[in-house]
């Protein structure tokens, strides 16, 4: 089921003040966040999140096509590295 | 049989519930379409004038059910555009979807590994969007 629209969007205010400050200073740097749950907002387009996936901050480049969504789909906290190669037993 | 929007062929039910025989047209829409196209939802389909076909095509295309963009609190009320059916609809799916996968977001991913989009599990089940079952394991070897 989709958020009420009378919500709006959460967007976590620590984050969106860091942005402005960038924006306004001139400088955009990687900002290193925790806050996965946190919507992309249309003033984050053209920054750089190091977002946490429980390990390590992983580079997102945020996008257009990218407001709306969440800053942790951006950044997976599960790696799948394939099944295992099957071992042939014989049966005795 | 009658033909709607030229591949469409609704059979002999009442005209309400043939049109949602359309790809894009469920309930809601179909009564809608029908309530401004203004013809009786309980007439069967094939009793349909060539002129009734044509003013409910013609509805199809017109009826403004679909926000034209996303709503947010900031513009809670923004306008309505037509709806869209059969290959219009299936193009803007499968765009949205390549739209996922190319911003490489989590569900983009699912989408590109073939596994459920929204959380299911797939230890089991999961066989829609995963296909039929593969078996695979040694083979027992015969004597």
């Amino acid at each position: 089921m989709a958020r009420s629209i009378k919500k709006d969007w959460f967007v976590e205010p620590k984050l969106m003040a860091k942005v402005q400050s960038q924006k306004e200073g001139g400088q955009i740097r990687p900002i290193k966040t925790w806050y996965r749950r946190c919507a992309i907002h249309p003033d984050f387009v053209g920054h750089t999140f190091n977002v946490h996936n429980g390990k390590a901050f992983l580079p997102v480049f945020v996008t257009e096509n990218m407001v709306g969504h969440k800053l942790g789909e951006f950044s997976p906290t599960r790696v799948f590295k394939g099944h295992s190669a099957h071992v042939k037993r014989e049966i005795k | 049989m009658p033909r709607i929007l030229g591949i469409d062929i609704p059979s002999a039910k009442r005209i309400d519930i043939a049109l949602r025989s359309i790809y894009g047209i469920g309930p809601a829409v179909s009564v809608k379409v029908l309530e401004n196209a203004g013809i009786d939802a309980t007439t069967r389909a094939h009793t349909l004038t060539e002129e009734q076909l044509a003013q409910i095509a013609k509805a199809i295309q017109s009826t403004e059910m679909r926000p034209s963009q996303t709503r947010t609190a900031a513009n809670p009320e923004t306008e309505l555009c037509p709806i869209l059916v059969e290959g219009d609809l299936r193009r803007k799916v499968s765009e949205d979807i390549k739209n996922l996968k190319s911003i490489r977001s989590y569900r983009g991913q699912r989408h590109q590994s073939g596994l459920p989009t929204r959380g299911q599990r797939t230890q089991t089940n999961a066989r829609t969007s995963k296909g039929p079952k593969k078996t695979v394991g040694a083979q027992r070897k015969k004597d």
